[in-house]
């Protein structure tokens, strides 16, 4: 036999141990390799051994990309301000304790603690102000956002207001049409 | 979950807001006297920036002993927000709907270390 030929011999020898059937006839394991199966289970992976080995570096690979993953981001969409609180001037002051003064009374039904000439010179004062700061540019609701005012309430001093000074409704429409306001 | 780090305190002021967005959650973190706040950004109606409308105080009515009236008034201690679409009003506490507390939006978890400020999500 050539040197060719016994190589040749070789490999299909090989070849044929590679593609005999590993498990029984029926296709299932062998009692060898169902022992061989458990005996693996029961001892697990050796350390030193080719798998050990393939697992740790399998670990390290994944720690390393864990790793390597960017931490989720927080990511500020929109920074909403605090509503804005009173300038605290001395007369602001004052003025924020007259009102919670007055509100007290009202919820305690002592309704005559401000007399009237009290009220309408508020009333008056508040009034001119409040235009004046409008004309000025200053625009703000005339009613804050801590404050219990019913649409009652609201169209029982709008309707006293106009009358105090001898207009229609009608006229207050006129005008706030004819003005764009 | 994980603690994420939104700012440090000193950086948020009483009465603000931050609207903040971590992988696919939109959250809304509420400073309110001193306490913070965090949750979920889509409102339980139609899904509205529920925590970016008004902050309201709590409405309360106050009685007399023979149960009159005395009229409404704005609690000077509860405080809600309003989502702005359709007035969802939530409890800024809770989270919960004010006029049906089953509905809830979700609440996540503030951690204060020092000065800084983490949501937990
Ligand atoms: S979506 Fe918020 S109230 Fe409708």
């Amino acid at each position: 036999m050539s040197s060719h030929e016994a190589t040749k011999s070789l490999k299909k020898t090989a070849a044929k141990k590679a593609l005999a059937p590993k498990a029984g006839a029926d296709g299932d394991p062998t009692p060898a390799q169902k022992a061989a199966f458990a005996k693996a289970m029961y001892e697990g992976v050796k350390p030193g051994i080719k798998t050990a080995r393939k697992i740790a570096q399998e670990k390290s690979d994944k720690a390393k990309s864990d790793a390597e993953k960017p931490v989720q981001k927080v990511e500020i969409l929109r920074k909403i301000a605090a509503p804005a609180t009173p300038v605290e001037t001395p007369d602001t002051k004052r003025a924020l304790q007259l009102a919670a003064d007055i509100e007290k009374a009202t919820q305690d039904g002592d309704f005559e603690r401000f007399q009237p000439e009290a009220q309408q010179a508020l009333i008056g004062a508040l009034c001119r102000l409040y235009s004046a700061n409008n004309d000025m540019g200053n625009h703000f609701g005339a009613v804050g956002q801590r404050s219990a005012v019913t649409a009652t309430d609201v169209m029982v001093l709008c309707g006293a207001l106009l009358k105090a000074v001898d207009l229609q409704v009608f006229e207050l429409g006129l005008w706030q049409s004819w003005s764009s306001r | 979950m994980a603690e994420q780090f939104v700012c440090k305190s000193s950086e948020f002021k009483n009465g603000e807001r931050q609207i903040i967005r971590i992988g696919e959650e939109e959250i809304g973190v509420f400073k309110h006297e001193d306490e913070y706040f965090a949750y979920s950004n889509f409102c339980l109606h139609q899904g509205g920036p529920a925590c970016e409308g008004l902050t309201i105080a709590r409405v309360e009515e106050h009685l007399r002993a023979d149960k009159t009236s005395m009229g409404l008034s704005f609690s000077e201690k509860d405080m809600n927000f309003v989502c702005p679409w359709h007035g969802y009003e939530y409890d800024m506490r809770t989270g919960a709907h004010v006029a049906d507390p089953k509905v809830r939006l979700r609440k996540y978890d503030i951690v204060k270390k020092g000065d800084d400020i983490y949501v937990v999500a």
